[in-house]
């Protein structure tokens, strides 16, 4: 401990000595105890006295003079800081002592302000040798008197870029070529496949589509399907295409507005589109559409400028350079579009497979004024407004529009500070587990300084000569030595750099929640290289989806729709995919900038149980158990190989074919649980095995014997005669609107209905009894004469109601009788309906005893435990 | 020192000292654990939050807000005053006054009046305040339980449940510190979101524990993989990572082995305090609880048995209050009375149990919807049909409270002749969230976290919110 304490000290000692920067030492002081009372927002301002302008805290522009330049014991802000009796600030922390005397140094020393690092353009500093990542790197390291770690070896280094670039571990045929490979260049080729593989798209549009706050459902209450995956795959394409930054942006923000727009430039103004909107009753379309704008101005300036503009829609940002006013001239530009807060989720562009949600320029008299928001409520306008950007920034491109176009011209302009080093930042950030300046979603005086400002500077700078070239970076990126360098970590380097700020040895962190999933399917062979298209439903946990006044279904994805990457899963705004919350992925609520990676017992429960991550432990145990010619110890090292693409060691080795042993020598006694693990997926996907009983309207509709007179209370006995009963099939009711009506096959418009039918049941026990019904009325089911399900909810689709277990012990093979009791709900002459259907599934078809079944179901467990190391679920 | 080093989100949980919101994390263990217990900056009066949500919106006109003077202008048309500037979902023109179809009577050493419909809790009035006063500013279902239990009505915001696990920690590490029970065949209108970690880490967000299936999503191991293969596979991933942590030495491999350990322990006690089948008959009795099923009274008894267990914030959502009078299942004559009667039993239950087993002082118990419901009969598409119900109503409604520090037998608050406004000791949900917040000793006003350049709160960005003093003990 000592010669730490003595290393601090000393450290303080320098830092007397050193020089004061405002920026470095002064400003985070001011923003985090006095800005919110004496800031830009001349609302919150107290005593007429602002900080944050040179010219303000010297009384020059006319308000109070708190600060003389050069005497800091003249200066009333010195007195206040220290006065015990009437403390600056009122209430909270005091300044520290270390504090105090920094004020006052920077008030001798003339009290001088420089601008904010970020507000002022990129310029690249120095002549940077070699890899100019490296060069940067490097001078910081020398500077600690560190050096770089050692190239991680190959495997290493194949499992890392191939995840980073593309979200899946590489191929067996790309690694083999790459082991293979002993040219110089063998690293730089892996890195080119990569590159101008497909699965790159997929990889960097997921990271695009947190940003744009993508989803498939239109959020709040009903959160109702929204047809917007052509947008998706949009971005997917652009990013394969490699599309120029500049123009990726464009497209998004204003492909309706470019000289006659392609259809694709159209389908890319989804971006915005993504905003959600309420059909609750009574909601104002008004209020709705304002905030979607407000939400549209925010997410503009947090994704490619790094600002939290979203502050200045209540008030003055109390931070960075943007007023009140300036936010609603940013609003103006956005404010011309044709959609509102409905339903219909108009306007839409229809496609020759699909429909997609587009921007839209309102028209001549249809356009809108723009008005401050007095507190930023929409129902308090104020002064109108201009479209325009901040003062603080560069001014629009000459000949720019003052539309949603010159906005989007305005973010990609050459002058722009901060677009590129956002963007820059953020792809590193994805290569490194961290961005050069931390808080990706804020480059403004609040947020981190950059750790390498000089190499942010350069990548900026170079990104835009390049013409915005976003693999060219990625590659710049991969190609250096900085990040080749092994993870490893040493007690000097742990000591020495904690969290790896320095960049010492490479990067080390845990996956992303699309990349657990797909790195699982990917290691059993099971992940399916389809791309675009309607999003897919993987398995899910019943009792999801249970969202209110909304019928729809989560019905698995038959054939290799189950096994797509995880981007292409359905995201129900309300009801998130289950493992993808646990591993922190969002909800597509709001723009997420920055995933915060949480560690917590529920992601080791997703790995190891949910049925998704088990059946990809069943594949890649039968996948390894191959021939019949293998030993433990080779059916080891596959299974290793595959899920962590390096060889175990030798004490690995060991260490698998152990626990092979053990799980095997308990299955031996357990002949069950070895056909179960073997089967796992026939037990899972039940609607493989499923037989209908009594069917509904959907498919073969099932011949019902109804009445409408009451038959008295002996109805449902077996031997109840029925002959003078009707016969006819479901859907029976009355609906009012037209188009509905055609759903109804037999009339019935009284306040009841008795209905039977009898089934065969096969001979082979059945198993998971379902009952499904689409309903507006109270409804009743029997099953020989047991009741098995109850109740007095609408639904609006088919739903499934779990049977009561009794019901289901009244089965007998061969003849046996449905019957279902309906209620009108609504008054005469309102919706009513009911269609029941009633289905079961075949046990799983399991494999004859042999020899060697425990031996087999062993690897299913050894498999799982493979897919759940540390080190699986890291890019190291 | 550089402010490259500053606090960041990432750096709270490892340089306490660092940023804001460091001063909840004081300790060393809340470095290595977000959610290890920490001491309460304020003086706590209640350990534990059980929040009772009627996700739909019961009606205080039938329940808890005795109006006898809103039953003389029954069939009148609504004075046009109040209909003036307002906005509703689905009244339209010019609406009739509706009395209530149900008696009430004056209960208990506090003189509540309480209607017929809740008998069992008119037993119970004297353990609790009854608040007649609440307003919001949201009149739909999804932004208003939002703005209840977010402080926002837009997605994207953090939970109560998240704030107060972020705050305090958990005491029971083998359980989840935010739990959430959902009944009445739906999710609240919100969502998810009710009980998301919004903009902090996600390791604060509430888990949802169900009584039919898996209790916690994934908790049980597949079938065929017996708890003795499971803890071998355990050990084998444990011995392979600390194998592969003696080769790359990062420290981070000794938190994921933790996790693991953890996700073990969480398969045995979430299980046992999930089963409320070796309960007492008293107690089922008591509660109306059966097991194996999912019901709001099963889910009032695992509240207890989560808050008894060290577990910081129970949130309960039950589905079915919004009685518009569209249809009967919507019918304040048909389907209140069987909704009443389920809540009732349940949850004077649940005050009358933690009270005999000392724990009524040490959780704050709180019962509402997320608005109430209007006195004028709702006239979906401007007509009658043959029910009746009302339309949402943010103008003044009831909620109670309980334990945790609150007075016991308090009538406090009260809306007009008619019910309309709340007209005395006004209470908005931010000083609802204020009161819960300061009675589990954390501060409404310091507690935050920096989130789009402001320091986000519970309480929004205004310091309108304050702690209801009056109904504090």
């Amino acid at each position: 401990m000592r010669p730490a304490i003595i290393l601090i000290s000393f450290a303080a000692a320098l830092q007397a000595q050193a020089p004061v920067e405002f920026q470095r030492d002064i400003r985070p002081i001011l923003n985090k105890k006095c800005m919110a009372c004496h800031g830009a927002d001349e609302r919150g301002r107290m005593a007429n006295f602002r900080l944050d302008t040179h010219d303000g805290a010297t009384g020059l522009s006319g308000g109070y003079k708190g600060i003389v330049p050069g005497n800091s014991a003249a200066s009333r802000v010195i007195a206040r800081i220290t006065d015990d009796k009437r403390p600056m600030p009122p209430s909270g922390p005091r300044l520290t002592p270390t504090e105090v005397s920094l004020i006052r140094r920077w008030i001798d020393a003339g009290a001088p302000y420089t601008s904010h690092w970020a507000f002022e353009k990129p310029a690249v500093k120095g002549t940077p040798e070699g890899n100019p990542i490296d060069y940067y790197v490097k001078a910081r390291l020398d500077k600690a008197g560190l050096a770089f770690s050692p190239e991680a070896d190959r495997h290493t280094l194949a499992r890392r870029v191939a995840l980073d670039l593309t979200g899946v571990p590489p191929s067996k045929e790309l690694l083999n070529a790459f082991l293979a490979d002993t040219s110089e260049r063998a690293y730089e080729n892996l890195v080119d496949k990569l590159l101008s593989q497909p699965q790159y798209g997929e990889r960097w549009a997921k990271m695009w589509l947190d940003l744009a706050r993508y989803a498939d459902t239109q959020g709040y209450e009903k959160d109702n399907n929204r047809t917007i995956w052509p947008y998706r795959d949009w971005v997917i394409k652009a990013f394969n295409d490699n599309m120029p930054f500049d123009r990726f942006t464009i497209e998004q923000i204003a492909g309706d507005l470019v000289p006659n727009p392609t259809e694709s430039q159209l389908i890319a103004t989804g971006f915005h589109r993504n905003t959600m909107t309420n059909t609750e009753g009574g909601t104002d379309d008004e209020e709705f559409r304002d905030t979607a704008i407000k939400d549209r101005v925010a997410v503009s300036g947090q994704v490619w400028m790094g600002l939290t503009a979203g502050c200045a829609q209540c008030h003055t940002h109390k931070y960075d350079p943007i007023s009140h006013k300036e936010f609603y001239q940013l609003y103006a530009f956005l404010n011309q579009t044709e959609d509102n807060d409905q339903p219909s989720d108009a306007p839409v562009l229809k496609l020759a497979n699909a429909s997609t949600l587009v921007m839209k320029e309102l028209a001549g008299e249809k356009r809108r004024k723009t008005r401050i928001h007095d507190r930023g409520n929409f129902l308090n306008p104020t002064d109108e407004v201009q479209p325009d950007v901040p003062t603080a920034f560069h001014p629009l491109p000459a000949g720019a529009p003052r539309n949603r176009l010159g906005f989007a011209q305005w973010l990609v302009a050459k002058d722009n500070p901060l677009t590129a080093r956002v963007t820059v930042n953020r792809f590193w950030a994805r290569m490194f587990g961290r961005g050069i300046v931390e808080t990706e979603e804020d480059f403004g005086t609040q947020g981190a300084t950059p750790s390498h400002p000089e190499l942010l500077d350069w990548l900026a700078v170079e990104f835009m000569r390049t013409d915005w070239n976003v693999k060219n970076l990625l590659k710049t990126i991969a190609m250096s030595r900085t990040y080749r360098q092994s993870s490893n970590v040493t007690p000097a380097l742990l000591e020495k750099d904690p969290d790896n700020r320095l960049l010492a040895r490479g990067a080390r962190f845990r996956l992303d929640a699309e990349v657990v999933r797909d790195q699982a399917l990917a290691s059993a062979g099971m992940l399916s290289s389809k791309m675009y298209g309607k999003p897919v439903m993987p398995w899910q946990p019943d009792g999801i989806w249970l969202v209110v006044y909304n019928g729809d279904r989560w019905i698995t994805s038959p054939g290799e729709d189950r096994y797509r990457r995880s981007l292409y899963t359905y995201m129900r705004r309300t009801s998130p995919y289950p493992s993808m919350s646990n591993y922190d992925a969002p909800t597509g609520e709001v723009c997420t900038v920055r995933r915060i990676r949480t560690n917590t017992p529920l992601q080791a429960l997703t790995a190891l149980n949910d049925p998704v991550f088990f059946e990809a432990a069943q594949k890649l145990a039968l996948r390894t158990i191959g021939d019949a010619a293998r030993s433990d110890r080779e059916r080891a090292d596959q299974l290793f190989r595959n899920v962590l693409v390096r060889p175990p060691s030798k004490d690995e080795l060991q260490r698998i074919v152990k626990l092979h042993r053990e799980t095997r020598d308990e299955l031996k006694r357990n002949a069950a649980a070895s056909q179960r693990l073997l089967h796992y997926d026939q037990t899972l996907y039940v609607e493989d095995r499923e037989v209908t009983l009594a069917g509904d309207a959907r498919k073969s509709p099932a011949e019902w014997q109804y009445t409408t007179d009451d038959p008295g209370a002996d109805w449902l006995s077996a031997s109840f005669d029925t002959s003078n009963w009707k016969r006819g099939k479901g859907m029976f009711g009355f609906l009012t609107a037209k188009d509905q009506q055609k759903e109804i096959i037999t009339p019935w418009e009284t306040d009841y209905i008795w209905m039977r039918h009898d089934f065969e049941m096969p001979a082979q026990a059945m198993e998971n009894f379902r009952i499904f019904a689409k309903n507006t009325s109270g409804f009743e089911v029997f099953l020989n004469g047991v009741p098995a399900v109850s109740s007095v909810q609408d639904r609006g689709s088919y739903y499934e109601y779990r049977v009561a277990p009794q019901a289901i012990q009244s089965l007998k093979p061969g003849r046996n009788t449905i019957a279902v009791k309906a209620t009108r709900t609504y008054g005469m002459g309102k919706n009513q309906s009911i269609d029941v259907s009633f289905v079961a599934a075949r046990p799983p078809g399991y494999t004859p005893q042999t020899r060697d079944l425990a031996d087999r179901a062993a690897w299913v467990a050894v498999a799982n435990a493979i897919l759940n190391l540390d080190e699986a679920v890291t890019r190291r | 020192m550089s402010n490259e080093f500053s606090a960041t989100r990432r750096h709270f949980f490892r340089h306490c000292s660092l940023g804001l919101a460091g001063m909840y994390m004081g300790s060393l263990a809340a470095q290595e654990n977000p959610l290890a217990a920490k001491k309460p900056p304020l003086p706590a009066k209640a350990k534990s939050v059980i929040y009772l949500h009627m996700a739909g919106s019961p009606s205080q006109l039938e329940l808890f807000d005795y109006k006898p003077e809103l039953q003389k202008y029954d069939g009148k048309d609504c004075p046009q005053h109040l209909l003036e500037g307002k906005r509703f979902a689905f009244i339209k023109g010019v609406p009739r006054m509706m009395g209530t179809p149900y008696k009430f009577a004056k209960h208990g050493g506090s003189g509540a009046y309480v209607s017929e419909l809740l008998p069992k809790f008119s037993k119970i009035v004297d353990d609790v305040t009854i608040i007649r006063s609440m307003t919001t500013d949201q009149f739909n279902h999804a932004p208003a339980q939002l703005m209840l239990h977010t402080g926002n009505p837009r997605f994207g915001y953090a939970s109560m449940g998240a704030w107060a696990t972020y705050g305090l920690g958990t005491e029971n590490q083998d359980l989840p510190g935010f739990v959430v029970l959902v009944s009445g065949g739906n999710n609240p209108d919100g969502g998810k979101s009710l009980w998301g970690s919004g903009f902090l880490p996600s390791v604060y967000q509430g888990v949802q524990c169900r009584t039919q299936g898996d209790p916690v999503l994934f908790l049980s191991d597949p079938e065929g993989m017996s708890r003795n293969m499971r803890r071998k596979t355990l050990d084998a991933i444990k011995d392979l990572n600390e194998l592969q942590q003696k080769q790359y030495g990062d420290p981070e491999t000794q938190a994921r082995i933790a996790q693991y350990e953890l996700a073990y322990r969480m398969q045995i006690s979430v299980p046992k305090v999930m089963d409320i089948s070796k309960e007492s008959d008293a107690t089922h009795t008591l509660y109306g609880t059966e097991p194996g099923k999912v019901s709001f009274a099963n889910n009032c008894l695992l509240a207890r048995r989560l808050v008894e267990n060290g577990v910081r914030f129970v949130q309960l959502f039950h589905w079915g209050w919004d009685h518009h009078g569209s249809s009967r299942r919507e019918d304040i004559r048909y389907a209140l009375p069987p909704q009443a009667k389920v809540t009732d039993q349940a949850i004077a239950a649940l005050v009358t149990d933690l009270k005999q087993r000392g724990l009524l002082d040490q959780t704050l118990i709180v019962w509402g919807g997320e608005f109430g419901r209007t006195p004028m009969r709702e006239n979906r598409g401007g007509s009658y049909g043959e029910f009746i119900g009302r339309d949402h109503h943010p103008y003044g409604f009831t909620m109670w409270l309980a334990g945790g520090g609150v007075k016991a037998g308090l009538n406090y608050g009260a809306t007009d002749e008619i019910g309309y406004y709340a007209v005395e000791n006004k209470v908005g949900v931010r000083d609802l969230q204020a009161t819960i917040l300061n009675q589990i000793g954390l501060d409404p006003y310091t507690l935050h976290y920096p989130f789009n350049g402001l320091n986000a709160r519970l309480i929004g960005p205004t310091d309108e919110g304050k702690v209801i003093k009056d109904i504090l003990v």
